[in-house]
């Protein structure tokens, strides 16, 4: 035999139960056990009612929502004012924190101009330095004018072709 | 309409059928929601004084003293206030302010532990009958007590179902479960409820 689900019991204790849930609780003690079970706890529910509070309470109560309802407004507005505040804080703070950090390496610019290195076995240069251990020697020689000038200015080709020339001469007298 | 205008009746929103005097208290709380969705508090106002009476004494039946109860009353109305922009009147009023309570009460227990007792009155009132009416009064704080050490699930279920007498449909919504939960909730809890009397010699059926 299948006993009374609980449901069904509940069903019966608050007077909705089927009529095959009533046949069965009365030929069945064990549900009829439960059934009584929950109608004995609902008395004792009845008798237990809550303390009725001071007619003047519910007054209060009212009074005490409106109270709080009124200290939520207040705290909100407060949080309506803050919130840009902080957000205001926050911005200056930083943008003074970026201001402060060190500046971003920068890569070394280089000069319009640089000298190109002296070549090691350069010709023209012991030729040049010939004629200007000569020219030290030789005070009768007279430097032409823009002279120092004009070799500075010679390129590596144009010094080794001016080397040549001078050698070339040189073999001659 | 003038929030000034909002009267409405003190006690349990009316479970009849839309017309006559329960249609009147319906048009007359729609009203009052649609105006504290505007922002009118005297019309919160006269929704609390509806609903003061049930949300205080489903509050007392959780937490079984006065203090607290009024406490969570005055919690729930602020929350009801707070969220009363979302209520959509996809359920009955009653109901979603029943479950703001509700939640708030479990909330409530479950920071609160252990729970808070009546304290037994020891006075003596000289009064003829003074005797049976407080042996009563006794009885009716230890089922107080008992139905206060009942689990969170039942014990939701019981006051609802017994005490307010709503629908299993509705505590069911109310407790977001199915109408068979509700059902073997409060078949347990009575069941328990029953045999924690009894195992105290207390129980009078």
């Amino acid at each position: 035999m299948t006993h009374l689900s609980d449901e069904s019991v509940i069903e019966l204790v608050m007077g909705e139960g089927g009529a095959s849930d009533l046949e069965h609780a009365d030929a069945c003690e064990a549900c009829a056990r439960r059934v009584e079970l929950c109608r004995g706890a609902l008395a004792l529910l009845q008798r237990a009612d809550v303390p009725e509070p001071s007619p003047l309470y519910w007054e209060a109560l009212r009074s005490g929502v409106r109270q709080r309802i009124a200290d939520d407004k207040r705290r909100a507005s407060a949080w309506t004012l803050l919130v840009p505040l902080a957000a205001a804080a926050a911005l200056v703070f930083v943008l003074w924190s970026g201001g402060a950090k060190p500046p971003a390496a920068v890569a070394p610019s280089l000069p319009a101009w640089s000298p190109l290195p002296v070549a090691e076995e350069d010709d023209g240069l012991r030729v040049l330095e010939g004629l200007a251990l000569t020219a030290d020697a030789d005070t009768d020689w007279d430097e032409p004018e823009g002279l120092s000038a004009y070799v500075a200015d010679l390129t590596d080709e144009d010094s080794r072709t001016l080397a040549e020339t001078l050698r070339g001469q040189g073999g001659e007298s | 309409m003038t929030s000034s205008a909002i009267a409405l009746p003190l006690g349990l929103a009316s479970k009849s059928a839309p017309g006559g005097e329960a249609g009147l208290e319906r048009d007359a709380e729609r009203a009052a929601i649609a105006a504290c969705r505007r922002g009118e508090r005297e019309a919160f106002d006269a929704l609390v004084a509806r609903y003061q009476r049930p949300i205080y004494r489903l509050c007392y039946r959780y937490v079984n003293n006065h203090e607290d109860a009024n406490d969570l009353s005055q919690d729930a109305f602020l929350k009801a206030w707070r969220a009363i922009a979302s209520f959509r009147g996809d359920s009955a009023f009653s109901t979603w302010l029943y479950r703001i309570a509700v939640n708030a009460c479990l909330n409530h227990r479950a920071l609160k532990r252990p729970l808070t007792q009546e304290l037994p009155e020891v006075l003596v009132d000289p009064r003829p009958g003074a005797e049976a009416e407080a042996e009563r009064g006794d009885e009716a704080r230890r089922v107080r007590a008992a139905v206060s050490r009942l689990p969170d699930r039942q014990r939701a279920t019981l006051i609802l179902k017994i005490y307010h007498d709503l629908t299993h449909e509705e505590v069911a919504e109310i407790l977001g479960s199915s109408v068979g939960t509700v059902k073997a909730n409060l078949f347990h809890a009575l069941a328990n409820l029953r045999r924690q009397m009894g195992a105290t010699g207390e129980a009078r059926s």
